[in-house]
């Protein structure tokens, strides 16, 4: 289990880290999520002991490894961890990058090539044991500082952007993989990442983060469906705002020149309305809101399709077989199945502007 | 937090008392050194003057006093207890005066060490004189002589030795037995610690009598604590440990208040101890030969400028240093783009192999290309003169080409220096995205109309900046000038400064003024250089560079690549097969394939000699402990430049690069300014000051390589062997330094090579015993045997290609000069 209260991190005076609290379970998988800048990064590395924290604390189970005076070096705290640049070591062959973390605890010799032997074969790599680095691909390499990560059977595994650096069938792949292989281990997971689809597919929890606060936690359900604020909201998944005013039950959208159901625990006043693309129906003219079909691009399963309604633009995601009903210009009538409320007190534009 | 704040008191309590010892420190030095300057009655000074002596007695009296005293019987040492007493008395009753009360500072009987080391002190500082032949006999008379003349000093009675009775000759009582004992000092002397030359600065630190006794009275007495003693014996060497303590103790304030962090880390204490080093060795005596030259007798005055440059050699040689440097420049760079183009963007035949030429030239001591053209260009029988005679039918006159001239400097000068603007030119090109040059192409320009129109503009700051280093490094040059401009009377500053600095004080002063005008020069040239640059990147040679595509030269391919070859005859192969052929010659003015004229003697001669054995063991030594501490405060620097963000990382390296842009002889005649003693150091003379001067020159070329190697090392690497468990210090072996180990080798490699063959800082702070092989090779040349001396240089020329294949094979080839 690690602890975090209160940490703090600013550099130079500039801070980077606000305030972040968090417990982190044995094998949970965790993902750290935000954009670029927002101080993800500097949270794994706060807890890998590469960086020492202004303020706050941090504990692994009973352990003080950060806080007060107290400071575990990063090799006392053993971890696992891989980086971005995947950081496999260019003068060693796949055998001795994997086998460093075991010599180093000075294991007996078969027992450590036993052990290096049973990782490799995990990660697929068992016939590549003699290569140098160089002489295999990113996915590999990838693979070794996996392995490297997880020789020595560490109870927390943290990764830095691991995946990045990989093309897209390639990343969509070692996803699953690297779930699989750390759920069977049972060791919790630090994953930071500012792609929202990897911290879908792979978290228990996500942490996304933004300036260096915590902008909201819990299961990528809970972060994609009940977001606290637009920039949640935005984040995960596409959404359009528009603003409008709730009063008596409703919230008049004066772009639309419409109004929706409001929800029953929203407040009144000036609101954000925001609705993803695909919880959006597009009918046949009648019922519902009125617009005018002015888009629409065919992406095989799915069709993305822009609506004019009132003065405004609303993007919806149809599936594949919709551009056989409809054309372009054809006039419909929008269904909106959910949608979200945020009180407005101006600072939305501010937040969504942050976005990188 | 409170614990922190705890912490940060204590540092800040511990910060502010070693500001103040080092202000105590610095005071009592000062008290010291005052009273040693104000000639009175005072024990420290008096102290100080004798302190070295002092030293010395210690060791004669435990090696030869004592032994020949205990090894007489018992009465007769008692007998020379009570001879010693009134020895001493009548000794400093005659220097005192009467009246002075002598037991005060006179041991008592009982005393027998303190009695007789102050007699010994006495006598010879000041004992009964002896004429030099019975000098000669006693020193050369052995133990039994020595033990006779004790024996009978201390019993009248006794027989004296035959040699001594000359001396005794009229003399009795009293001044019969002050003589013997005189004598049995002398008879000493060969094998005593006590040399002539601290009796004589004894006796002018001393200045008055009353200080002489007083002195003495401090060692037969010792009155002064030990820490007193010490202070009082190196008064400047605490001055300035006090000055810099404080110093420190204030820049880390100065850090820790900038940071708000008052931890204490290991980290400032490298940099400091680094910066002092600078400080001291470099800066210190850097701004002292600056001050000198203004300040020649403590008043500002330009008197030191006004009769150096009224004076019209030096006038002539300041002429002669920029137009040399100027004409250097241009003709260098005119060899150096064309070159490099050819040999980085385009098809020439054999390339790599020019490149690597040109680039080795870099490495050879450029007396050497000096001495070779001097054989080549002698108006009388320079060889391609000779040829010239014969060709156009010229007879017997002198000429037509004469290397003793500002032509002959200058060409001399550009055949040594291009490479410089080559290797900054060719790395420029090299690193030059070539779809540019391509666009142009593409755009209808004919390949020479791309060079021009592109190329050319494109690499103005490295054609600049490397065409400035081409002028600064002929403008320092000492090494060529020294071996053609002098016998030519073509003077330049540097040779006027090394002339000066042999006439003594006075002309060290004068040495302060002309070195003062190469400084500013360099520095001037190192700032505009760096403007161009805007900064210099070490990261350029990271990340993976394109091979640029190559120009296709077509129809002038062969005939471009027999030109680049007939270059590299000319300015490469001629003169080093002139070096090498002169070498096996007896009369430097004929062929060496007459038989009369052919000889082995000379390569006999220079590896059978000790000297010259002895200057190769100076020369390995030194340069192998420069490169070995250059290289350890490179790889220190560059981890604090490349991992560190630490305040402060910066002034260091400022320093360095500030060094490596001194002219030699401008280090070497600070040094020698302010390293012998007047400031608390004393290494003028020894094999130190000869290393740090080549530490303050090369320290940059192997910070540079270092640098830029770790600059390419992902901290990624390093991180994920810290978190595997490994330390600092394995993680630094087992991943940093394997990965960086080539430009380690190379980095030791380029600061010990210069430093083996180094010329001009040499000549100026060689002693006797520590002549280099390039001094030694320079000696050889002005004064005794120019065949001799292109034996030697071609052994140094082989030894550096030598170590460059070394360096190749260490480095699995990535690193070669």
């Amino acid at each position: 289990m690690i602890r975090i209260k209160n940490l703090v991190k600013s550099f130079d005076g500039t801070p980077v880290i606000r305030r972040f609290d968090a417990e982190f379970q044995d094998a949970e998988f965790i993902t750290l999520l935000g954009p670029s800048g927002c101080g993800k990064t500097t949270i794994l590395r706060m807890i890998a002991g590469f960086e020492i924290p202004s303020s706050g604390e941090i504990w692994f189970d009973d352990q003080l490894v950060a806080g007060g005076k107290a400071f575990l070096p990063p090799e006392k705290r053993s971890i696992g961890m891989v980086f971005q640049s995947y950081a496999v070591w260019p003068h060693m062959n796949v055998y001795d990058n994997v086998a460093y973390p075991l010599q180093i605890r000075r294991l007996p010799k078969d027992e450590i090539r036993a052990k290096v032997e049973k990782i490799l074969e995990t990660v697929h790599l068992a016939q590549y044991k003699e290569r140098l680095p160089s002489q295999l691909s990113g996915g590999q390499q990838q693979r070794i500082a996996l392995a490297r990560a997880l020789v020595a059977e560490p109870k927390i595994l943290l990764l830095d952007e691991p995946l990045s650096n990989l093309d897209a069938k390639l990343r969509e792949s070692m996803r699953f993989e690297i779930r699989d292989l750390t759920r069977a281990l049972g060791i919790a997971v630090v994953y930071v990442t500012h792609d929202q689809t990897e911290a879908m597919a792979m978290s228990d929890r996500i942490f996304l983060l933004n300036n260096g606060v915590i902008q909201q936690s819990g299961s990528p359900d809970e972060i994609y469906n009940k977001p606290v604020n637009p920039f949640v909201a935005d984040f995960l998944g596409k959404v359009d705002f528009f603003s409008g005013t709730a009063a008596d039950g409703q919230i008049r959208i004066p772009a639309w020149n419409a109004a929706l159901p409001l929800p029953e625990d929203a407040q009144q006043g000036k609101v954000i309305l925001a609705v993803r693309p695909e919880n959006i129906r597009i009918r046949k003219p009648g019922g519902g809101i009125p617009g005018t079909l002015s888009r629409m691009v065919y992406l095989g399963d799915t069709t993305d399709c822009r609506v004019t309604v009132g003065s405004a633009t609303v993007r919806v995601v149809a599936d594949g077989a919709f551009r056989r009903a409809f054309r372009e210009g054809d006039a419909v009538s929008l269904e909106i199945l959910e949608h979200m409320v945020f009180p407005d007190d101006g600072s939305t534009q501010e937040q969504l502007r942050i976005r990188t | 937090m409170k614990s922190n704040q705890r912490g940060a008191v204590a540092t800040k309590l511990a910060l502010a008392l070693l500001f103040l010892l080092g202000l105590a420190l610095a005071y009592q030095g000062l008290s010291a050194q005052k009273s040693y300057n104000e000639s009175g009655f005072s024990a420290e000074g008096a102290f100080q003057a004798i302190y070295h002596l002092s030293e010395q007695v210690e060791s004669d009296w435990n090696e030869l006093l004592r032994p020949g005293l205990e090894a007489l019987p018992e009465e007769k040492q008692a007998a020379l207890d009570a001879l010693a007493k009134d020895l001493l008395t009548a000794f400093w009753r005659e220097r005192a005066g009467e009246g002075a009360e002598l037991s005060d500072f006179l041991p008592q009987e009982g005393d027998r060490e303190a009695l007789h080391k102050l007699l010994y002190i006495s006598y010879t500082v000041g004992g009964p004189k002896v004429s030099a032949s019975v000098k000669k006999a006693v020193e050369n008379g052995g133990a039994e002589v020595s033990a006779a003349l004790l024996l009978a000093a201390a019993d009248e009675s006794a027989p004296v030795p035959e040699s001594a009775e000359a001396a005794l000759k009229k003399l009795d009582g009293a001044e019969r037995q002050g003589m013997l004992m005189q004598l049995y000092y002398r008879s000493l002397a060969r094998s005593s610690a006590i040399k002539t030359e601290d009796v004589n600065s004894f006796k002018k630190g001393v200045r008055d009598k009353s200080m002489q006794l007083n002195a003495l009275r401090m060692i037969a007495g010792r009155e002064l604590t030990p820490l007193r003693q010490f202070i009082a014996s190196r008064s400047r060497t605490v001055i300035l440990a006090g000055i810099l303590l404080a110093l420190d103790a204030l820049a880390l304030a100065f850090m820790m208040g900038a940071d708000r962090v008052w931890r204490f880390d290991f980290k400032w204490l490298i940099i400091l101890a680094i910066v002092d080093f600078l400080l001291l060795f470099q800066l210190m005596p850097l701004i002292f030969t600056i001050v000198k030259a203004f300040f020649p007798d403590g008043h500002f005055s330009m008197e030191t400028f006004r009769r150096l440059y009224s004076y019209s050699l030096n006038f002539g040689a300041l002429k002669n240093t920029l137009a040399a440097a100027f004409a250097t420049m241009l003709l260098g760079t005119l060899f150096a783009f064309p070159l490099a183009w050819l040999v980085g963007r385009t098809n020439l035949y054999g390339r790599q192999f020019f490149r690597s030429l040109f680039v080795l030239t870099y490495m050879v001591p450029p007396y050497v290309g000096a001495m070779a053209w001097l054989r080549l260009l002698n108006p009388n029988v320079g060889t391609v003169n000779q040829w010239l005679r014969a060709l156009l039918h010229l007879g017997s006159t002198p000429g037509p080409l004469n290397v003793y001239s500002l032509p002959g400097l200058v060409w001399v000068l550009s055949t040594f220096y291009y490479p410089y603007a080559f290797i900054t030119i060719s790395r420029a090109m090299e690193k030059m995205d070539p779809s540019l040059e391509e666009a142009s192409r593409a755009a209808g320009a004919s390949p020479l109309k791309a060079l021009l129109s592109v190329t050319l503009p494109l690499m103005t700051p490295s054609l600049i900046s490397g065409a400035l280093l081409v002028f600064v490094s002929a403008a320092s040059c000492y090494g060529i000038p020294s071996i053609i401009g002098v016998p030519g009377r073509v003077h330049t500053v540097t040779t006027r400064i090394v002339e000066y600095v042999s006439l003594g004080q006075q002309g060290l002063n004068d040495a302060t003024g002309l070195s003062v005008f190469l400084l500013a020069l360099a520095l001037l040239i190192l700032f505009v250089s760096d403007i161009v640059l805007e900064k210099r990147q070490y990261i350029t040679v990271s990340g993976k560079s394109v091979q640029p595509a190559l120009v296709d030269l077509r129809r002038f391919r062969l005939p471009l690549t027999i030109l680049v070859s007939l270059f590299a005859v000319v300015v490469i192969l001629i003169p080093f097969a002139t070096i090498f052929a002169t070498s096996f010659k007896i009369d430097v003015g004929k062929s060496m394939f007459l038989k009369t004229n052919f000889t082995l003697s000379n390569w006999k001669t220079i590896f059978g000699r000790s000297e010259t054995i002895s200057c190769l063991k100076n020369s390995l030594l030194y340069a192998t402990v420069t490169a070995t501490v250059g290289i350890i405060v490179a790889c220190t620097m560059s981890y604090l430049l490349q991992r560190t963000r630490i305040r402060g990382r910066k002034l260091p390296d400022f320093l360095i690069t500030l060094g490596s842009a001194t002219p030699s002889v401008v280090i070497a005649l600070s040094l020698i300014m302010t390293m012998k003693g007047n400031f608390g150091v004393n290494i003028y003379n020894t094999a130190y000051i000869m290393i740090i001067a080549y530490l303050i020159k090369y320290l940059m070329m192997g910070m540079r390589t270092v640098v830029s190697a770790m600059s390419q090392v992902h901290v990624s690497l390093e991180e994920s062997s810290q978190i595997a468990g490994a330390s600092w210090l394995r993680t630094m072996f087992r991943i940093t330094g394997r990965l960086i180990f080539p430009s380690i080798a190379a980095g030791w490699f380029l600061i010990f090579i210069p430093s083996f063959y180094e010329l001009s800082m040499t000549t100026l702070l060689y002693s006797s015993t520590t002549k280099t092989i390039g001094f030694q090779l320079y000696e050889y040349w002005t004064f005794t045997s120019q065949p001799m001396a292109c034996a030697m240089a071609f052994g140094i020329l082989m030894f550096v290609v030598l170590l460059n294949f070394l360096l190749g094979r260490l480095t699995r080839g990535q690193f070669s000069i």
